[in-house]
Formats: structure tokens, sequence, C-alpha cells
């Protein structure tokens, strides 16, 4: 692999998840779920400024467990 | 098989027997829509008075009625350009209670900032729809862009049942604005490459 492919690597992943063509059931729209998923899951509701939600959500625990 | 993929064909088993029921009482597909959609107001209001966990399930019950009421056409003969329009139509509806029930509940809570997000979303959920629908006119096919409404309401009802309603806010909205201008690009391509967009 060439380093001039190995650098717009990032930048062809990055444009494929933004202009969005596959389809569902496929590992493309498996990651993109996941990712998802995590900054839904994961993200700190204080963050946010969520009107509903408290506590300090997944990343929180474990920042806290890693102090 | 994917994750994703094993995921819908679970969730396909019982829904299989719902359409069979459906079948078998020859219960017209345009009424199935129309319930989905007052299931859905329902569940628009469950979210106006903060009950997430309900409307997350009155969302899951809507949701049946959404997915059921395509095949229930089929297998009866009665799918119709019609019963096509109808179901679109009833789907912005559905869409718009739910966001409509998160506006109030945020206005209530006197959260100007969430209201604004909601608001957006819901005009970028519209905007996802009808950027298709007017690209279709012109050209076969238009369906690039990640959130279309079956990821919108999965969304909706994790972002229900987890309580995490304002991350799967954001993700809806900045996922829809992404989707929109996907549709803008992919149809401009689409028509310079057809050489139509001179004569439009």
């Amino acid at each position: 692999m060439t380093l001039k492919r190995l650098v717009s690597l990032p930048a062809l992943a990055v444009w494929h998840a933004l202009f969005w063509t596959f389809e569902r059931a496929t590992w493309q729209y498996d990651l993109m779920v996941l990712a998802i998923l995590a900054f839904v899951w994961l993200t700190p509701p204080g963050w946010l400024g969520d009107p509903m939600a408290g506590g300090p959500g997944l990343l929180g625990i474990l920042a806290d467990l890693l102090r | 098989m994917t994750v994703t993929g094993a995921i819908g064909a679970t969730f396909l088993l019982p829904l299989r027997g719902i359409i069979a029921f459906c079948v078998a009482l020859r219960i017209h597909p345009n009424v199935l829509t129309l319930i989905g959609v007052l299931v859905s107001a329902g569940a628009g209001w469950a979210l106006a008075i903060g009950e997430f966990r309900l409307a997350g399930f009155v969302m899951l019950g809507a949701s049946v009625f959404d997915f059921i009421d395509g095949k229930v056409a089929d297998r009866l003969r009665l799918a119709s350009r019609f019963g096509g329009f109808w179901d679109s139509v009833m789907d912005r509806f559905s869409d718009l209670f739910l966001l409509i029930g998160l506006i109030y509940l945020y206005a209530d809570l006197g959260r100007p900032d969430y209201v604004l997000i909601a608001a957006l979303t819901l005009a970028f959920s519209v905007m996802t729809s009808y950027s298709r629908a007017r690209a279709e006119s012109m050209i076969p096919l238009c369906k690039v862009g990640f959130m279309e409404r079956p990821e919108r309401i999965v969304l909706f009802m994790i972002g229900a049942f987890t309580n995490r309603m304002a991350a799967v806010l954001w993700v809806i909205l900045v996922l829809s604005v992404v989707t929109v201008l996907d549709r803008i690009y992919f149809t401009w391509r689409e028509l310079r490459s057809d050489g139509r967009e001179a004569t439009a």
C-alpha cells in the first residue's frame, strides 16, 4: 500500500460515511449503527444538557474508574 | 449475515404471524396505515408528558402497523398507487406527532435550546422525505443518505427506552442535514450527467 493511499484512506472513509450509498444489512451499515449507539449510550447526558436524563453515562463512569 | 440483518430477521418472525392474522381477517391495508398514525399520535402524547418508556412501547406498536401495511396489501393483492401515496402522507404525520410531542415537552420544561433542536429535527426529517420525492420526479431513484424513516423510528425508540432522547435528537438532526445535502448533490450530479439540467 502506497503512502498516498494510506493517507487518503481516512478521507475516503469520512466521504463514504457522509455521502452514504450503502444498503441496510451491510458491514458498513453495522459500523455506522455501532458508532451511533456508542455516541447515544456513552456520551454523558450532562455534556449535551439533556433536559430529561442525568448521571454520568457510561463514558463518565469509565472516566471515574480511571481516575 | 450482518448483525443488523440478523436483528431484522429476528423481528420478522412474530410479524409474519400478525401479517397472516390481518390477511385472514382481510383488514384493508389503508386502515392499518391509519391505525398506525393514530397510535403514533398516542406516542407523541406520551413523549409530551415525559413518559418516555410508555412512548417507546406505543412507538413499537405503531411501527408494527407501519411495517405490515405494505405486506398485507401485497398478500391481499390490494397494493395500489393511492395506497403508496396514503402511506407516505401518513408517515409524515407520524413523524410530526412524535417531534411535536418532544417540542411540547421541552417547552414545558422551559428549555428553548431543545425546542429549537427538536424543531430543526422536525424540519429536516420532512425535508429528507421531500427531497427524495421531488428528486424522483426527475430521476429514477434518489436513495442516498443514511437517515431515513426506519432509522429515525428505531432511534426514537432507543432514546425513549433508555432515556437518551437528547443524544438521539442530535444524531437524527445532524444525519438528516447530511442526508438532505446528499440528496441535493446526488440529484444535481445525476441531472448534470444526463444533460437534463439544461432543459429543466
